[in-house]
């Protein structure tokens, strides 16, 4: 029993919450609504699935958002510039990408505890974002064959569900079945036990770091398909929903590491929160304070690898 | 007979200084195939440092090693366990929240390729695992366990069971019981004995005499980095150790 609630106890709980705004916050339970929700779900997944590789590794990315907002406006950019679309969004994942290797050598090579070194690059990528755009957004009637990439359904499901079931996979897949997987694990467990097992743990913190990019880079790619527009500062509200996502997560399932199946959980739960709470009538601040005390909650009830990551420095 | 009698790892004038320390100095060393050779000597007398040079940690200062009859040079411990000779750390080793099968296959996992991912074979790592702790006659139950779960002397198997995976058959283990108690400390003299009659060579660094006395087949002793005593543990009880030891190499009544 005790197990149990160890490893159920939370995901129970949020489960019982989200039931109770079905009966209890009008129009919480229609189609269109819980449709809203998960499609919401999946752009905080992708960005809180790449934190949480990122963490696997022991390392903090704290510039998750603002490389999602960087990839956005290039993305954005040269779609509004008639670029091909599958060009374009190359260049948003490149983007992700790219800054993911830019904190991974930061932290590997430079040796800047990635505390630091993510929310320097955090502030390059939103520097650079506000200088593609000069601080407006880029909005137009966008190609369908790009807003299709969100707004489309394929064998009548929503694109943005399979994407979501898609990043899931990849990275439940990676960590769990496969042995780079299984070496990334080793490296944010025990760095010094692995590296005496001959695992090449720096490579595994830039493969951890660079994929925490590219998922930014695809919720990127994503929102921005979604709405048919791209702002510097776009992803910026997914950045606590995306930590407190990971750290909800880890207090279900897998008890103080970041998995898969939590994180997925947990942005859905977090999600169904903030929509409940406004169907109910709460002021949009109740959100953010709900997001603070999950974060400081869970990290007290179960995170200790974020207490192994933040205190390195 | 010939084979036990040729070295299987040779050290010839070993030093090792640090600035302007000098730790080990000139040391030469035999270990044939199935010794169990306890270092033993003060604190400070070079035991860690030399053990260092053996177990790939930092290069000799001068000197040279001889391993399987060729002239051997370790990059790092990593190297040294490819080439055969492993270093139990006590407890450094380990990813307590990680499973025994994970920590035993830990940077050598078992897969099956297919295209370009390298997929975990897991069933096979489990029951490997299992094998190898079975050959150091330590059964546990299940090897999904974390091994945070396990008593010390059971941590010690796991360490070891890893360097059976990588088929080392120079095995060094420094302070085994220093942190354990009475019974752990039996488990770990059972998994020394083990190791022996499954023909591995054991060095064994120790503080503890009747440990030494209890599974050592050579004692070498340090003091102030020279090697003053070479010689089988036959006829030795632990107050002569602990003599020579303090004496730098002289034994009370001989």
């Amino acid at each position: 029993m005790k197990r149990l609630i160890e490893l159920y106890g939370t995901a129970i709980a949020g489960l019982a919450m989200v039931l109770a705004f079905v009966v209890l916050a009008p129009n919480f339970a229609s189609p269109g609504n819980l449709l809203n929700v998960v499609k919401d779900t999946s752009f905080l997944a992708i960005l809180a699935l790449g934190f949480g590789l990122a963490l696997t590794i022991a390392e903090l990315d704290l510039s998750i958002a603002e490389v999602a907002s960087l990839s956005a406006v290039t993305t954005g950019a040269l779609i509004q510039n008639k670029f091909d679309p599958n060009l374009a969004v190359l260049a948003g994942l490149g983007v992700g990408l790219g800054l993911g290797l830019v904190n991974g050598v930061s932290v590997t090579v430079l040796r800047v505890p990635s505390l630091i070194a993510t929310l320097g690059t955090a502030a390059i990528a939103r520097g650079l974002a506000f200088m593609e755009t000069q601080g407006v957004a880029f909005v137009g009637r966008w190609p369908t064959s790009f807003t299709g990439l969100s707004r489309g359904a394929t064998l009548g499901v929503p694109n943005l569900v399979l994407w979501l079931v898609g990043a899931t996979a990849f990275a439940y897949g990676l960590v769990k079945w496969t042995r780079t997987g299984a070496r990334m694990v080793a490296t944010g467990e025990a760095e010094e036990a692995a590296r005496l097992a001959g695992i090449a743990t720096a490579r595994m913190k830039r493969i951890g770091l660079v994929l925490s990019g590219l998922c930014a880079g695809l919720t990127a790619v994503l929102l921005a398909a979604n709405v048919s527009s791209a702002a510097p500062n776009m992803a910026g509200d997914y950045f606590l929903y995306a930590i407190a996502a990971v750290l909800l997560g880890m207090t279900m399932f897998e008890p103080g590491r970041p998995n898969v199946p939590g994180t997925v959980f947990a942005a859905f739960v977090l999600k169904a929160l903030g929509n409940g709470l406004v169907l109910m009538g709460a002021a949009y601040y109740v959100q953010d304070i709900m997001l603070g005390l999950i974060i400081i909650g869970s990290v007290a009830f179960s995170a200790s690898v974020v207490k192994q990551a933040a205190f390195k420095v | 007979m010939s084979e036990a009698a040729t070295p299987i790892l040779s050290l010839r004038g070993i030093s090792k200084s640090y600035g302007g320390v000098q730790a080990v100095s000139d040391v030469d060393l035999d270990v044939c195939r199935g010794d169990v050779l306890a270092i033993c000597g003060d604190n400070g007398a070079g035991k860690s440092s030399l053990i260092k040079v053996i177990s790939g940690a930092q290069p000799p200062s001068a000197g040279t090693m001889t391993l399987r009859g060729e002239p051997v040079r370790f990059g790092s411990p990593h190297d040294a366990l490819q080439k055969g000779v492993a270093t139990i750390y006590q407890d450094l080793a380990l990813a307590p929240r990680l499973s025994v099968a994970e920590n035993v296959f830990m940077g050598a996992e078992l897969t099956r390729r297919v295209g370009f991912v390298h997929w975990l074979d897991k069933a096979r790592m489990r029951e490997e695992a299992k094998r190898y702790l079975g050959r150091l006659s330590v059964s546990l139950p299940d090897m999904r366990q974390p091994v945070e779960r396990l008593s010390g002397g059971q941590r010690q198997a796991v360490a070891i069971s890893r360097a059976l995976r990588w088929n080392a058959d120079i095995i060094i283990m420094d302070e085994p019981t220093a942190a354990l108690g009475v019974r752990e400390t039996a488990q770990v003299l059972d998994l020394v004995r083990s190791l022996k009659a499954d023909g591995r060579t054991v060095i064994l660094i120790s503080h503890n005499m009747r440990d030494v006395v209890a599974l050592a087949s050579r004692v070498a002793i340090l003091s102030r980095g020279r090697k003053v005593v070479d010689r089988p543990i036959e006829g030795l009880e632990p107050d002569d150790l602990t003599h020579m030891i303090m004496s730098g190499g002289e034994r009370a009544g001989l």
